[in-house]
């Protein structure tokens, strides 16, 4: 006999997998729950590891004033519940959204572009004398999916035909990203199988 | 019966096929992929004693396919005696971190404060990424039960990356790449991470380029690395089923196209 | 007037988080430190935002009358955690983890295991080839999934290798030339957005 936990998490299981057979009461109250259940926990996760931890404690035990402008910024998000002051709120998402800004420009230039650049030019000869297939593929791959990206000039012509070949090289990307992401689907299914077999019904050992 | 589609079938069929598979108890021979050894042979030759951070950054919703991943990582660095730094930029990974990391290290006998310490959540990743790389006490002042960062004698040596190894990011999504543009092109931190299946495609330019280390994939990788570390975490038992569901899609995607190349047919011949 | 004044916030502080990255000064690290800190409780006042919109928007339905036990449901999860983790704390063995591990967590997979019922529903209703580049698509995601499952060798010996190969290689560099796209992208939609000529977060209204 499974303990009330283990009762618990394999009926609540079922009611989601319930869905699989149509839209039903039951399936919509244990969705209910792990709506309220999922906002409750990251309201005491949210509050305990930053608002105490980064905010209350260093201002009001430790004395860090400093930290009443970004009490003050916070607050004035609650304006959005009302017409008059919702347009406050835009400052503090101002601050966000500048930052973001501010620390994205060189890590997307360095980072994401720069170095994935210089990645992909490689030698594309072996010391043999033999032409290093895989390194062509790259370039060619990078190359024929960029133009297929350049929507400046209508693809007719060279940048046509590249941009064609930039699409095979998309589709084995799309292919192979199907192919693991069905993998990684089912695992996740087998999992609760494995629960639900093992754990709640102990079919299976 | 009206309320049963041609959906419904394939559902059951799914259902039946690894259901059935599941009641046989057989794992398969995996052989181990260069990538998930490179990730074990880094772990494994770093000194004893060696700080690693592992960063919890998935939802409860991946848990049956991260939670083997995690489990392998944490009991390989371990059993090797590295000090583990735990950390969540996901809300969801903190409470499933904490207790990964806490039941793991009790099979090892491993003491928290002095090989261990959970430090918890922090929202906003990029922020605290970078907020970590300037200084981690900063970054989290107390660990996730609310005690001060000074108190712990881990902690007494760490302030910022370069005081950390690497870090471990185990993921769902694509937080890993903020580790690596944020952490590493920044601050030089090296990024190594276990992620499910489906984020694999997304990464393979970052290994290509060195600015990932080295990644373990899905339970598919979790099996490999269970194999290496001759622990059982439930990866291999996985596999058996793991095939047949592959082998099922083919099916269907096979069956589905012969179907439609009939029907096509027909359709000329009229 | 509030449009211009979010409009220099964002900005001054774009300009200063751009900046500080160049300089390894220990007043540019501080005031690095102190942004980061602001933008992330900041944040953290956002998710709080949301908590309340969702509980108001509850409490409207049910006066309603809209949905009235579901959403009676949503709302006795929303307030029964905190009220557990004050009471009780969030250690292990606690009600607040017992909740997370026993009702969240397990249910939580399940609705995202569901996707595995509709993946193999698609790939029987949707996946066709129906031209080149779909036949591509096809060819390629046979060869993934036959080459991580067990049976793949017995099929073709060198399934993992040429599996390998695509990811690695083609896969791989259709993958780059996104990122490098992305990439540039994001870089000047940063400065657009910094400079004031993006500025679609600033949303409807005076």
């Amino acid at each position: 006999m499974s303990d009330p936990a283990t009762i618990i998490a394999g009926l609540l299981t079922l009611a989601i997998l319930s869905f699989l057979y149509r839209d039903n009461p039951i399936y919509k109250m244990a969705e209910s729950l792990l709506i309220g259940v999922s906002i409750g926990y990251t309201l005491v996760i949210v509050w305990t590891s930053t608002l105490m931890d980064l905010l209350f404690k260093p201002l009001f035990s430790d004395g860090q004033y400093a930290l009443m402008l970004p009490l003050v910024l916070g607050l004035l998000m609650f304006g959005r519940f009302l017409a008059k002051t919702s347009s406050l709120s835009r400052i503090p998402i101002a601050v966000m959204i500048g930052s973001g800004a501010g620390v994205a420009i060189p890590v997307m230039l360095e980072a994401r572009t720069l170095k994935q650049m210089s990645a992909t030019v490689t030698p594309l000869v072996i010391e043999s004398g033999f032409p290093d297939l895989s390194a062509i593929v790259v370039i060619a791959g990078v190359l024929t999916t960029l133009s297929y990206f350049y929507f400046s000039r209508e693809h007719k012509g060279t940048l046509g035909k590249s941009a064609k070949i930039g699409t095979y090289f998309l589709m084995i990307f799309f292919g192979a990203t199907f192919g693991y992401t069905v993998m990684s689907r089912m695992s996740t299914f087998i999992g609760r199988m494995e629960f639900l077999l093992t754990e709640f019904l102990h079919l299976s050992g | 019966m009206k309320n049963i589609e041609t959906r419904h079938w394939t559902f059951l069929g799914l259902f039946v096929c690894i259901g059935l598979v599941m009641l046989i108890d057989v794992k398969l021979d995996i052989p181990v992929s260069a990538q998930t050894r490179k990730m074990f042979d880094f772990i494994d030759s770093l000194p004893a004693g060696s700080v690693l951070m592992v960063s919890f950054d998935h939802e409860a919703s991946s848990l049956p396919e991260i939670r083997p991943i995690g489990l392998v990582i944490l009991r390989h660095a371990f059993a090797k005696g590295h000090r583990l730094i735990g950390v969540a930029l996901l809300a969801e990974g903190t409470v499933i971190g904490y207790r990964l990391m806490q039941k793991t290290a009790a099979e090892y006998g491993r003491e928290y404060g002095q090989d261990y310490v959970y430090l918890g959540f922090k929202p906003q990743y990029i922020a605290a990424i970078l907020s970590m790389g300037e200084s981690i006490p900063r970054t989290f002042p107390q660990d996730y039960l609310g005690r001060p960062y000074e108190q712990f004698d881990l902690l007494r040596d760490v302030d910022n990356y370069d005081d950390v190894a690497a870090v471990i990011s185990v993921t769902d999504g694509s937080l890993t790449t903020h580790w690596m543009e944020y952490g590493g092109a920044r601050y030089g931190v090296r990024v190594l991470s276990g992620m499910t299946a489906a984020m694999v495609t997304t990464f393979d330019p970052y290994v290509a380029s060195g600015q990932m280390h080295s990644l373990v994939a899905g339970l598919r990788g979790a099996a490999e690395y269970e194999r290496l570390i001759n622990r059982e975490v439930g990866g291999e038992r996985g596999m058996l089923a793991q095939t047949t569901a592959h082998l099922y899609v083919i099916a269907l995607v096979l069956l589905g196209n012969l179907i439609y190349f009939r029907s096509r047919r027909k359709r000329k011949s009229a | 007037m509030d449009r211009k004044v979010a409009l220099g916030v964002c900005f001054i502080f774009g300009l200063v988080m751009f900046a500080q990255y160049f300089s390894q000064h220990p007043a540019a690290r501080s005031i690095n430190q102190a942004i980061l800190e602001y933008w992330q409780i900041i944040f953290a006042f956002t998710l709080l935002v949301g908590v309340v919109s969702v509980f108001k928007n509850n409490v409207v339905q049910i006066r309603r009358g809209q949905d009235r036990s579901y959403r009676l449901i949503t709302l006795a999860g929303l307030v029964a955690m905190p009220f557990l983790a004050l009471i009780w704390g969030i250690k292990a063995d606690m009600p607040f983890m017992w909740v997370f591990e026993n009702i969240q967590a397990p249910m939580q997979s399940t609705v995202f295991a569901l996707l595995a019922f509709f993946v193999a529903s698609a790939s029987f209703r949707g996946f066709r080839a129906r031209s080149v580049p779909a036949a591509i698509l096809l060819l390629s995601a046979l060869i993934i999934l036959l080459s991580r499952s067990a049976v793949g060798t017995f099929i073709f010996p060198q399934m993992t290798e040429v599996a390998d190969w695509i990811r690695h290689y083609p896969s791989m560099s259709a993958r780059r030339a996104i990122l490098i796209g992305i990439g540039l992208g994001s870089l000047t939609t940063s400065m657009r957005v910094i400079l004031g000529i993006e500025r679609t977060w600033l949303g409807g209204g005076k």
